[in-house]
């Protein structure tokens, strides 16, 4: 496929490129959530939106059939997240004024109106959403091989977490040691007076 | 600066309101209570099913955290962190490095691959009754239980400890974290009431 049809293709209805309408809502309330975390003046707001972002996303990823990403996600995401941010600003005040939302900083949406234009004209190269013929299903070298022998190499059903603790187990040694680092690093720094173990 | 309350208007400084971090309120405290076991429940068995469901360790650990944060949200953030002693979270996090370094540098000593997990097998093999490959899945298993469920959970506590330091007034201390005191009961409210406003860093 040319390059020219794939661009028509991307700027057709939602429907030709594997998208339905429940998918495409869920898009646009992640948008909306998103843009009024931005907007929020009151802290308490943007955080309470920025879980429902995180929701949104979490219940995106599932229909992706990426459920682990998706329990991250609404775990970390909108759960422990949403919980040390509410932690942060109780110890800061709340502003006195009376708006709902920030005043629009024009030059920063020029900057990401710029950005979004920049990643969006790089769509109509993917391929469309659960397309056969995608580089990642035609030419599946590494995952085709994670698919077809995970379960009988490692007797896990999951691939996901054969793919991590088994064939990655390496990468997931280093993110381990990485998430106790910065833990222990941000105990020491945060707490010295209360957290003395 | 009359703020001697917490919700107190301050026009002065431009602060209008400061939330209170704790207040004992029955509606949370019931309902974390009805909610505590069926979440522990399920970070438990998403952890223990990493292998064969979605979620793992990671996913798993960070629900078993979130258990200890909704009780520290009902029951107050001080007493449960005397409950849960500071040595206890970080010794979780540090035991978990060391359980997952462990079950991947012993197969190095057996002259195997880092994490190679079948090289447990010859050792093992006889006394567990398993075949070659099952060492490979509950290997993994006792990586994401033993090792990053641990690691998250205790990174996640402590964090959420850390951050919540400082914050909560002296005399919750006294209402709910000693109650083994002699006479705490007799004076709470009045306590509540008087340090309240000063406590704040």
């Amino acid at each position: 496929m040319s390059v020219a049809t794939l661009s028509v293709t991307a700027l057709l209805p939602l429907q030709s490129v594997g998208i339905t309408p429940l998918e495409a809502s869920l898009f646009v309330f992640v948008l909306i959530t998103a843009v009024l975390t931005a907007l929020f003046r009151d802290v308490l707001a943007s955080i309470v939106v920025f879980a429902a972002y995180s929701l949104g996303l979490a219940v995106l990823y599932t229909f992706y059939r990426a459920p682990d990403v998706g329990l991250t996600e609404a775990a970390i995401g909108a759960g422990v997240t949403t919980v040390f941010l509410l932690l942060t600003i109780a110890k800061t005040t709340r502003p006195a004024t009376d708006a709902r939302f920030e005043a629009i900083n024009w030059p920063a949406v020029g900057i990401c109106g710029l950005f979004v234009l920049v990643v969006g004209v790089t769509l109509p190269a993917f391929p469309a959403v659960g397309d056969p013929a995608s580089p990642i299903l035609a030419n599946a070298d590494v995952t085709g091989y994670y698919l077809a022998n995970a379960y009988d190499e490692t007797g896990a059903e999951n691939a996901v977490t054969a793919v991590l603790a088994a064939y990655r187990g390496f990468d997931t040694f280093g993110e381990a040691i990485v998430v106790f680092a910065a833990g222990i690093a941000s105990l020491l720094v945060l707490g010295r007076e209360v957290f003395t173990a | 600066m009359s703020s001697d309350r917490l919700d107190s208007t301050n026009d002065d400084t431009g602060v209008a309101r400061q939330r209170p971090i704790y207040s004992e309120s029955q509606v949370i405290m019931t309902t974390v209570k009805a909610v505590i076991p069926f979440v522990l429940t399920y970070g438990l068995f998403i952890t223990f099913h990493g292998t064969s469901s979605p979620g793992g360790g990671f996913q798993g650990g960070a629900l078993i955290a979130s258990v200890v944060l909704m009780i520290a949200f009902a029951f107050g953030i001080e007493s449960t962190r005397k409950w849960l002693s500071n040595t206890l979270v970080v010794v979780l996090a540090t035991l978990g490095v060391a359980i997952f370094a462990g079950i991947a540098l012993v197969p190095m000593l057996l002259g195997a691959n880092f994490l190679e997990y079948t090289a447990y097998y010859p050792l093992l093999g006889d006394a567990l009754g398993l075949k070659r490959y099952e060492f490979v899945k509950y290997g993994m298993e006792a990586v994401e239980i033993g090792g990053i469920a641990f690691i998250v959970a205790g990174v996640l506590m402590g964090l959420f400890f850390a951050l919540a330091a400082g914050m909560t007034p002296t005399s919750e201390t006294n209402t709910v974290g000693d109650d083994v005191g002699t006479n705490a009961s007799d004076n709470t409210s009045d306590a509540d009431d008087a340090t309240d406003g000063g406590d704040r860093p």
